[in-house]
């Protein structure tokens, strides 16, 4: 598990990101824990007839993976307030995709100390799919 | 006819509120690791209870955004199925996104009740044509203690 981060160390532009690949095997894992049956994610030839150029990723293990880089980031102290993404583009699956986060606001209200972050997915070429905003409590020392 | 739309129609006018849907969702230990193993945690405390009472947990709990699935009955008929509130014109669609707001930690053996509304209707043109932008909010309430453990908010965009 990673070490607890705290509100007192964190700045605004800070970064931090996971590498994942996106084999067509995950893809069926999370057919089965979504109920996404949708063919489009792991039949080729379904894929293919529909004029896609592969089996693309889904959309909402894309704004799931996102909430793993917010939960493995904000440590057992921190609390996820939400967080939401915007499906703008198809990710095409056997590739790495980077999820990212990067700190845009930093302060207090009602009594927590909160962050404000912009998230996303992009592409090994850059390419950004899945812009999306969170705001993230953490503890202070 | 789609295209020709000017104005959300009186009937779309009037779903705006209504409900859309009312389900049933389990929260398995068994969907929770596999969601956990599908999105990529390594975190112990997502597969070995063990491990999660060790922090302090009373079960197993379930990584943020996973609020269990729907019971799946072949047999039911149209109990739980969305209603159509109104007539969409537009015959293709796409998900326009996703928010989640955690509230309550929910664990495996978690039953919650899923009731989603529609909360605003757009009609709009875009590079595509004209949209049918709708936003939709789903509350999941634990039937076990009647706590709101989470909502979340969809784009649906027709066209």
């Amino acid at each position: 598990m990673a070490d607890q981060i705290y509100w007192d160390d964190v700045s605004e532009g800070q970064e931090f990101s996971l590498n994942e690949p996106m084999s067509s095997q995950r893809l069926i894992v999370w057919a089965a824990a979504s109920g996404d049956f949708y063919q489009i994610h792991y039949d080729d030839n379904f894929a293919k007839n529909n004029n896609l150029p592969d089996i693309i990723v889904h959309g909402a293990l894309k704004g799931m993976l996102v909430g793993r880089l917010l939960d493995e980031w904000k440590g057992e102290q921190g609390k996820i307030k939400n967080w939401g993404v915007s499906y703008r583009g198809m990710d095409p699956a056997r590739q790495d995709l980077t999820v990212w986060g990067k700190v845009t606001k930093k302060y207090e209200e009602g009594g927590e100390t909160l962050v404000d972050l912009d998230v996303g997915v992009a592409q090994p070429d850059g390419t950004q799919t899945t812009p999306g905003t969170a705001t993230v409590a953490l503890p202070k020392r | 006819m789609a295209e020709e739309l000017e104005d959300l129609t009186d009937e779309m006018k009037a779903a705006v509120g209504q409900e859309t849907g009312r389900s049933t969702y389990e929260v398995t230990t068994q969907g929770i690791r596999t969601f956990a193993r599908s999105v990529g945690y390594k975190d112990p405390k997502y597969f070995d209870e063990s491990a999660a009472r060790a922090l302090g947990y009373s079960g197993l709990p379930s990584p943020p955004g996973f609020l269990g699935m729907p019971i799946f009955n072949p047999n039911a008929g149209d109990e739980g199925a969305r209603r159509e509130l109104f007539k969409n014109p537009f015959e293709r669609r796409l998900n326009g996104g996703t928010e989640v707001e955690p509230i309550e930690q929910v664990y495996g053996g978690d039953v919650l009740d899923a009731v989603s509304r529609i909360t605003t209707l757009e009609l709009t043109q875009s590079r595509l044509g004209k949209m049918l932008i709708q936003n939709s909010e789903t509350v999941y309430t634990r039937k076990s203690d009647n706590k709101v453990v989470a909502k979340t908010r969809g784009t649906g965009l027709s066209y």
